[in-house]
């Protein structure tokens, strides 16, 4: 069964048009992660799920049912900036948040979630005292204190410390665990890859990929070599078939070009420097978002652009 | 209703259970008549210096009998009964007209009062006991540094115009001991209508018209309702602010319906309203009684004053939370809260007008804009002057209507402006928000 269906939908503001045409399905029990540049339209997405928007055309079902209001108290929702009252104390902000959604007393769940986020001795602050980290993490518990079946997640991992990253992450998985839905959106793409059983992105309001990150990677092929050498990119440059180079410092990744035999760019590199590892691996989804999103990307759409407007 | 009242709780306990609320319950009446209780607390705190002028009497009939109402005066009225100065004693000086340069006299004059040598100089006309064609002859001019809000000039009307009776009264052969009481002043006495009691069906004496209770009472009533206003309404335009600007609006409109957040704040904004109104009317009532003035609590007007005032907070509260909702930047919701609380100053600038002639076709008119019903219609009905009963009727269910029209147009506003960060409110887009949802 699916927890959510979108079917064709789009979103304008005034002149620009925030999602276009955009479906999409996530399964029950999955983690699904939304992925795309800042202003591609993740956000507008997740909010038309909780219909805080509304989309111009097309349709939205959850839990199987046409998106209304009521089902929006089956949601846990985390916008990207986080809301809080912070004259309020802990304990209270979170029984008033899962009180809206639920209806019943949370007292025990509260608790129960403080306990496990390690912010018990905060219960009786008030918000206002409370550090960045932790306010994010009361905010996660104000999202899934009243037992949602599916959470969406803004950006949940912005500005956490490895450690509360951690607890946060754990989090996430537990709930799946349980059964819970969970999409998230992210721009830290090792978490993305990590933690989700399936991956969307969105450009320019439109979906530009969503599958596993197998059949993601599985669509662009094993086109890139992982390398570490003695003398680092500067060994690296000019090497026929590669067409690009993406220095992490310590390690290189070669993108190969069509038809480029990897044995004969290793033989070319062993007659310039000492290798120490070689792997031909599959494009990591960082260096698939730069190819739809980055710089490079854009230059191409600029070259194919300009030869429409010449032809 | 269950998300509505869960917000309005919440609102409600932030507001009332503060610091804030508390010491604005006590000082808001105070602020408010801060007028009067300083006029009442500084009334008796009055300057005993002695007030020392010229008289230039060019008629030189009149000077004499001033000098003397003054010392009858300084000798009787200025001390208490402790024998405590409690007035100050006004001393003339009686100067010769200076008939070849008069001008040169005044400025003479003047400058001695600059010098504070001299409190004021009065110039009394030459034909100031028969008056002529020359008005100039005839006048009484005083001159002094503050000569409107003088006392003095205000105290020598009195015997000059007295003395100048009697003469005239000697001038046409009239011997003023064969009429004792010719002077004799009589009050006309402010009385009610005569009614016939329904119970008894016995004719009742009218009452006495007291200024307490034809100006007083209802002006008191719609000051508590004009509190009431001001101290709920532009704070709700500033709360949805705060709430959209930190992003909390987004976390509450993924639980309720924008609708639903609006009017959580609404009647949070009325709780706080009948709280606050609770405490003032009980206590006035129980403090009016104590200072045995029972007989001016109206009673009657108590149900109208919590009606009007539970719809005017709904009306300017919807209005006032739409505002803020277009509201990204605290300068935006400054410069929008004058536009908020519109409704309720233009009552305040016509009230005395209203309540002096509570029946004119203006204070009946003002009365039944919605708007300003809810302050103009109950200050007439406070008043003794006894309204048409179909006017309240009427103006309640305008009140009505706009407060269904303000909630229903809000609304649409609030719905679309709420996440809309960056855009500076404009009226066009609000008209076109609220037409088009």
């Amino acid at each position: 069964m699916n927890t959510v269906e979108i079917q064709n939908i789009t979103k304008t503001f005034g002149k620009h048009t925030a999602v276009d045409n955009l479906s999409l399905t996530v399964p029950q029990g999955t983690v699904y992660g939304f992925i795309g540049p800042n202003g591609s339209g993740k956000t507008t997405t997740l909010r038309m799920i909780m219909n805080i928007l509304y989309p111009d055309s097309g349709l939205i079902r959850v839990f199987g049912e046409r998106l209304r209001k009521t089902c929006t108290d089956r949601i846990g929702y985390m916008p990207e900036e986080r809301g809080l009252y912070r004259k309020m104390k802990v304990r209270e902000l979170l029984q008033f948040y899962g009180e809206l959604k639920s209806g019943g007393n949370l007292k025990s769940e509260v608790d129960l979630w403080l306990e496990k986020l390690d912010l018990a001795d905060w219960a009786n602050k008030k918000v206002e005292t409370l550090s960045k980290g932790m306010s994010q993490k009361v905010q996660f518990i104000a999202t899934v204190v009243s037992r949602p079946e599916l959470v969406i997640l803004d950006e949940p991992f912005t500005g956490l410390d490895p450690v509360n990253a951690e607890v946060i992450k754990d989090a996430v998985l537990e709930l799946q665990a349980q059964g819970t839905t969970v999409i998230f959106s992210t721009h830290d793409m090792n978490v993305a890859e990590r933690m989700c059983d399936f991956i969307f992105m969105i450009f320019k309001g439109k979906k530009v990929l969503d599958g596993t990150l197998i059949s993601i990677q599985d669509g662009y092929g094993s086109d890139t070599i992982r390398i570490r050498t003695e003398d680092g990119a500067v060994a690296l440059r000019n090497l026929n078939g590669v067409e690009k180079i993406n220095d992490f410092g310590q390690l290189q990744e070669l993108r190969m070009a069509p038809d480029c035999d990897p044995q004969e760019v290793l033989a070319a590199i062993m007659s310039r420097t000492r290798v120490r590892s070689f792997d031909i691996v599959k494009p990591s989804l960082h260096d698939i978002f730069l190819r739809i999103a980055g710089p490079e990307a854009k230059e191409e759409g600029n070259r194919e652009q300009g030869a429409v407007t010449r032809g | 209703m269950r998300k509505i009242l869960r917000l309005t709780k919440r609102e409600y306990k932030a507001s009332v259970k503060t610091k804030g609320f508390i010491i604005g319950l006590i000082l808001a009446p105070i602020f408010m008549s801060g007028g009067l209780i300083a006029f009442a607390l500084l009334k008796d705190r009055v300057d005993t210096t002695d007030k020392k002028a010229a008289i230039v009497d060019r008629s030189g009939v009149v000077a004499e009998a001033l000098v003397k109402a003054a010392e009858a005066r300084n000798n009787t009225e200025i001390h208490d009964k402790t024998g405590k100065k409690v007035k100050p004693a006004y001393l003339f000086q009686v100067i010769e007209p200076d008939e070849e340069e008069p001008e040169t006299q005044r400025l003479e004059l003047s400058d001695r009062v600059r010098s504070s040598e001299l409190h004021a100089f009065v110039e009394i006309g030459t034909d100031v006991v028969h008056p002529g064609e020359d008005p100039e002859a005839s006048r009484i001019a005083y001159h002094a540094r503050n000569a409107a809000m003088d006392d003095l000039r205000r105290w020598m009307g009195w015997p000059i115009n007295n003395h100048l009776r009697r003469l005239r009264l000697a001038d046409a052969g009239v011997d003023e001991s064969a009429v004792s009481d010719l002077f004799y002043w009589v009050n006309v006495d402010g009385l009610g209508l005569i009614s016939v009691d329904a119970e008894t069906g016995e004719v009742k004496d009218a009452q006495r018209a007291s200024e307490a209770r034809a100006i007083g009472v209802p002006i008191i009533m719609m000051m508590l309702m004009f509190l009431m206003i001001m101290m709920s309404v532009p704070g709700m335009l500033h709360s949805v602010m705060e709430e959209k600007t930190q992003r909390i609006a987004e976390i509450l409109l993924g639980s309720i319906k924008p609708f639903e957040f609006m009017m959580g704040k609404l009647l949070s904004g009325v709780a706080v309203s009948l709280t606050s109104s609770a405490v003032y009317v009980i206590g006035g009532i129980f403090v009016i009684r104590y200072m045995g003035l029972g007989e001016y609590i109206p009673y009657h007007i108590l149900p109208w004053f919590f009606t009007y005032m539970l719809l005017a907070i709904i009306m300017l509260g919807a209005m006032s939370a739409a505002l803020g909702s277009t509201c990204s930047e605290a300068k935006d919701a400054q410069s929008l809260t004058f536009t908020t609380i519109l409704p309720a100053m233009i009552p305040m600038f016509t009230y005395f007008l209203v309540v002096k002639e509570p029946l004119s076709s203006f204070a009946t008119w003002m009365s039944l804009f919605p708007p300003f019903t809810p302050l103009l219609m109950l200050l007439r009905q406070t008043t003794p002057a006894g309204i048409p009963s179909w006017q309240p009727c009427v103006g309640m269910l305008g009140v009505i209507s706009f407060t269904i029209l303000f909630v229903w147009a809000g609304g649409r506003i609030f719905r679309v402006a709420i996440l809309m960060q960056g855009t500076p409110p404009k009226l066009t887009n609000m008209i076109r928000w609220a037409l088009r949802g």
